[in-house]
């Protein structure tokens, strides 16, 4: 009884088809398109979703090794996202499904993040924490049953990846920016510069990055252009540094106001080897699961949203035929 | 025509316009005007899925045709990722038309057999235009321009004056008498692009296939615009 999932709700688009907790394909296009604009522009994005929407839909079938005619109900991306972007997936998915009066599974994006870690193999049951960090959103969940989560924290401003994307900028590396400020990162001295711890002292689990951005920009213009170019390295560890404190400490205090046995993370950032490796200490020492999925299953993908579906209800036919999408979703619990 | 019962719909325009056609006979026909904002991404599946029932259910549609601009980026994504869903999902052929020769014909039917100018609004001062004949065949490219750019084209055709309406022509209204075009009251039926003449220039379509769903947006995204004229971005000196 396999599920067809699509997931266009930034600038990846994708499709994916599960047979329960197992994923049969997950297929990804990257939309390179928009390092030249040193960002996602939504209407490029918009544009190579509808183009690329039904090839990667096809793809995903054949890898699958399957057809519409076995797919039993399809799920799709509402939402959050950028509007115009998910309105192609949401078209597409209506569209395939209405004629087969097959069930449509509306799913919250979010969901999916924290839905990668119920997939095969070796699925996490709740109850965990998850820390969703990507150029779209930071948060943390709290998982205490496989159909939502609870927000317990959240970015009051600027997202994780998008500050780490702004920072790159600065320092003269291309979008998207995580990658590269890593690797750059990895050859600098974490210490040689003093960011803001920003919102350690709030005793929240909120999650603030546009004091680190600004730092940024005073200490840049302190030292002159040529000096900066030098010290890139230092500059990108001291940064990456800072995002990563941030984001531990406050998945630490978390972990203190609850009783969590696992941690998972998900979002693009969730793949940068220092954070994963600060989460790991976190856990070890304090002796919790950590769940680690693969790479393509952290950022944006249509497995995960087929996983959410799974938890979700489903709009039988003719429900879902006036169906529209959403840009923001409700804060709070899902 | 090969195949008759064809279910168009077109949703370039704020207006979600519906219909189905059995040969002559027009099986459905419905437009669903905007509220605030345009209701395609509600209304089309559901009038969608009402026209093929009037054919029978989706069994008894034997082609899809979908407006594929210009008009709103998003309205016109709506409409050509439902005609490549449904396609994809039933197997009828599918054929994208031009949303100003569905206009162009609509004009045509209420208005006589000579040339047509249909115009529709393109926001930001402009208009989106092509010269038609009345049964919506093109006689030129179609274009995106502001009021003078469009006076000159219509003053550049000699002799047969087009006929010109469209919501474009209700927005540059002075303008075009200023320079000696009349078009018809603003109510007028006649500005307002109706789902028959889509149906009908599906079935005239010779080409159907997913390559004739390209959308016809006639302007790049501002990005790249900026980009290309300006270099505005951080990443463009680099490359
Ligand atoms: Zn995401």
């Amino acid at each position: 009884m396999p599920l067809l999932a699509i997931e266009t709700s930034c600038d990846d688009t994708c499709a994916a088809v599960l047979d329960g907790a197992a994923v049969l394909s997950n297929v990804i296009s990257s939309q390179v398109d928009h390092a030249r604009y040193g960002g996602v522009v939504p209407e490029v994005a918009s544009r190579h979703h509808l183009e690329l929407a039904i090839p990667v839909l096809d793809a995903a079938l054949a890898e699958a090794g399957t057809g519409l005619g076995e797919i039993d109900s399809v799920a799709v991306t509402a939402g959050p996202g950028l509007i115009g972007a998910l309105l192609v997936g949401l078209s597409t998915a209506k569209a395939i499904a209405a004629p087969r009066e097959l069930p449509l599974i509306p799913t919250d994006h979010l969901h999916g993040h924290v839905a990668a870690n119920f997939l095969e193999p070796d699925p996490l049951e709740p109850p965990f924490l998850c820390l969703i960090a990507s150029g779209g959103h930071t948060l943390l969940a709290g998982v205490t049953d496989h159909r939502g989560f609870e927000v317990l924290g959240e970015t009051l401003d600027d997202a994780a990846g998008e500050a780490i994307d702004k920072a790159a900028r600065m320092l003269g590396l291309g979008f998207p920016g995580g990658p590269e400020l890593e690797r750059l990162a990895a050859t600098g001295d974490p210490g040689a510069f003093s960011f803001p711890v920003a919102m350690s002292r709030d005793p929240g689990l909120d999650f603030s990055f546009s004091g680190l951005k600004t730092a940024l920009v005073y200490i840049c213009r302190d030292l002159g252009e040529s000096e900066t170019d030098d010290r890139r390295a230092d500059l990108a560890a001291g940064f990456q540094a800072a995002v990563v404190d941030q984001l531990v400490t406050k998945l630490g205090r978390a972990l203190d106001r609850g009783d969590w046995p696992a941690v998972a993370l998900g979002g693009g950032v969730a793949a940068n080897g220092p954070l994963r490796l600060a989460v790991g200490k976190l856990c070890e020492e304090r002796g919790i699961h950590f769940k680690q999925v693969g790479r393509e299953l952290c950022t944006d993908n249509a497995a995960m949203i087929g996983s959410a579906a799974r938890f979700t209800d489903p709009l039988p036919y003719p429900q879902y035929l006036d169906f529209d999408a959403f840009a923001t979703g409700p804060r709070g619990s899902r | 025509m090969s195949e008759v019962r064809v279910l168009a719909f077109d949703t370039a325009t704020d207006d979600t316009v519906v219909a189905s056609i059995d040969g002559d006979r027009v099986a459905f026909e419905r437009t669903v005007p905007p509220e605030g904002r345009p209701l395609h991404s509600q209304a089309l599946l559901s009038l969608a899925s009402e026209a093929a029932d009037a054919l029978g259910g989706w069994d008894g549609v034997e082609r899809i045709a979908v407006g594929i601009g210009p008009g709103t980026f998003t309205g016109i994504r709506i409409g050509v990722a439902t005609a490549a869903g449904l396609a994809a999902s039933t197997g009828i052929p599918v054929t994208g038309i031009s949303t100003l020769a569905a206009l162009a014909r609509s004009i045509g039917e209420a208005a006589g057999t000579g040339p047509v100018m249909p115009l529709l609004d393109a926001r930001r001062g402009e208009v989106f235009g092509g010269l038609h004949d009345a049964a919506g065949a093109p006689m030129g490219a179609p274009f995106v321009c502001g009021p003078e750019e469009l006076m000159r084209q219509l003053g550049s055709r000699e002799g047969v004056v087009p006929l010109v309406a469209g919501p474009g022509a209700v927005r540059f209204r002075d303008e075009l008498l200023r320079a000696g075009f009349e078009t018809e009251p603003d109510g007028s039926s006649v500005h307002r692009l109706a789902g028959r003449p889509v149906c009908e220039l599906g079935a005239m379509a010779e080409k159907t296939g997913p390559a004739t769903l390209e959308p016809l947006y006639l302007r790049i995204p501002d990005a790249q615009l900026w980009l290309e004229r300006d270099g505005n971005s951080p990443d463009a000196n680099r490359n």
